[in-house]
């Protein structure tokens, strides 16, 4: 088993679980491990650097600090909201001798660009379209799926290096080799709704209910997302009537007939069942 | 014309802002913009108008998300995602009346999670938000739900980095 390093994240240890769980399992059918970051910290996300500069640099810089010492090259990242915090961090540092030096330090030793934070789209496309097609002995035939990337996966490219953009045709391949459909959406980079979910969501619901609505309309029976946080919202927010969300990852354990599938999606708050019955998926 | 509120927020942002032409791509962009009291543009403006409280008083800068909408539909690339960071944490310094409290709760609750356990919690970060805003009964079913098909992770784990982040935050 080669490993991959990665840095786990806060949701991904509880509402993002079946993210994690689900890449987990698609990356050993593919040979690898997972080594999570030892000692990670949270990168503090959207409140640390809504109201503290320092908080902003400092949390991430920690766990880039951390993955030095370990020896990491590549940390992978799940959460899109992690990966742009630890790459807007790691930028800040290398740029700004100042920031530099409060690293050392705080931490005990300068951030010297080492490890390199990887987003976990980059990772399975380093798998291979043929061997998934291979893989995937339970094709979802019927699945139409609406991608959803989000504001983070389409916008940060000037901090991150990545955009989803020359992964488009990378992504709808992937759906298409587990056998499914991936349908043009237009609403694909529309926000969610984020955090005001909880401190707004009367907001994040009009938000989420015009998503749902547009991938309908679409000629969509699901959709399929990269993020924690898009998930929760898109399962909880909105009043009208719901299509079933799917993690990328779930999708691929799926068409792989993981065992664990139903677990996974048995703990979503839409019910994706009616819909492979229907399909006769599972 | 004072623009000492203009220069500080420059220097704090790193970012410059003359090249905003208030054309309102960002505006037009903006998810919650029909929630604020001000375009994106028309902050610009007022700041460099040097009218300090206007803007860190206003509902908008807490109301922006962080999408990056803005700056991706700005032919200049002007960075208001840094501006707006820079507009809530003075608004902070200066103790100026916050006028969405819920959305500074809730980054509050969860810098306390960051602070006490250098993770998040997220039950206890629930726990903590509806506890500063008193809201126990809003959003019950949404909570439930999520408690019921077991989303939540019951436990709190710690991390070993958890000292230095209470060093930094005590700072």
């Amino acid at each position: 088993m080669r490993p991959i390093d990665y840095y786990p994240g806060c949701s991904l240890v509880s509402s993002g679980r079946e993210m994690q769980e689900s890449f987990e399992a698609v990356a050993q059918a593919f040979g690898h491990e997972l080594k999570p970051l030892q000692d990670w910290s949270c990168c503090g996300s959207t409140p640390a650097h809504s109201i503290s500069h320092d908080y902003a640099f400092l949390f991430p810089a920690q766990n880039l600090v951390l993955a030095e010492r370990q020896g990491v090259r590549d940390l992978m990242v799940l959460c899109p909201s992690c990966y742009v915090r630890l790459w807007d961090a790691r930028r800040a540092v290398l740029e700004d001798e100042e920031k530099n030096k409060r690293v050392e330090r705080l931490f005990g030793q300068r951030l010297r660009g080492t490890a390199r934070p990887q987003f976990f789209v980059e990772t399975l496309q380093g798998f291979g379209l043929d061997a998934m097609k291979e893989k995937a002995s339970r094709p979802l035939q019927g699945m139409k799926a609406a991608l959803y990337y989000g504001c983070l996966l389409s916008r940060q490219e000037w901090i991150t290096g990545f955009d989803v953009e020359p992964y488009r045709g990378f992504l709808q391949e992937l759906i298409g080799s587990l056998g499914a459909e991936a349908v043009p959406f237009a609403l694909e980079r529309q926000c969610c709704g984020a955090g005001l979910a909880v401190t707004k969501p009367e907001m994040s619901d009009r938000m989420v209910d015009r998503i749902h609505d547009f991938a309908r309309r679409s000629g969509a029976n699901c959709l399929v997302v990269f993020c924690p946080l898009c998930h929760m919202n898109l399962e909880l927010r909105g009043k009208a009537d719901h299509l079933p969300v799917l993690y990328i990852t779930e999708a691929m354990s799926l068409a792989m007939g993981s065992p664990h599938a139903k677990v996974w999606l048995g703990k979503h708050l839409v019910d994706p069942q009616p819909l492979l019955s229907e399909l006769r998926i599972a | 014309m004072d623009r000492s509120f203009l220069n500080e927020v420059s220097r704090r942002s790193g970012q410059t802002f003359e090249g905003c032409f208030h054309c309102l791509s960002c505006a037009a962009g903006c998810p919650v913009v029909e929630a604020m009291d001000y375009n994106p543009n028309q902050l610009i403006r007022m700041m460099q108008l040097g009218m300090k409280n206007k803007v860190l008083e206003s509902r908008a800068i807490w109301l922006c998300i962080g999408c990056y909408s803005c700056i991706s539909q700005c032919p200049n690339r002007v960075n208001i995602p840094a501006l707006m960071d820079t507009f809530r944490e003075m608004a902070l310094e200066e103790k100026i009346q916050v006028s969405e409290p819920a959305i500074l709760s809730f980054h509050k609750a969860f810098l306390d999670q960051v602070r006490k356990r250098g993770r998040v919690f997220e039950l206890g970060l629930m726990a903590r938000y509806k506890l500063l805003t008193g809201t126990f009964f809003q959003d019950m079913s949404a909570g439930m739900q999520m408690m019921r098909k077991g989303r939540f992770r019951l436990f709190p784990s710690r991390s070993g980095g958890r000292k230095q982040i209470r060093k930094i935050m005590e700072a």
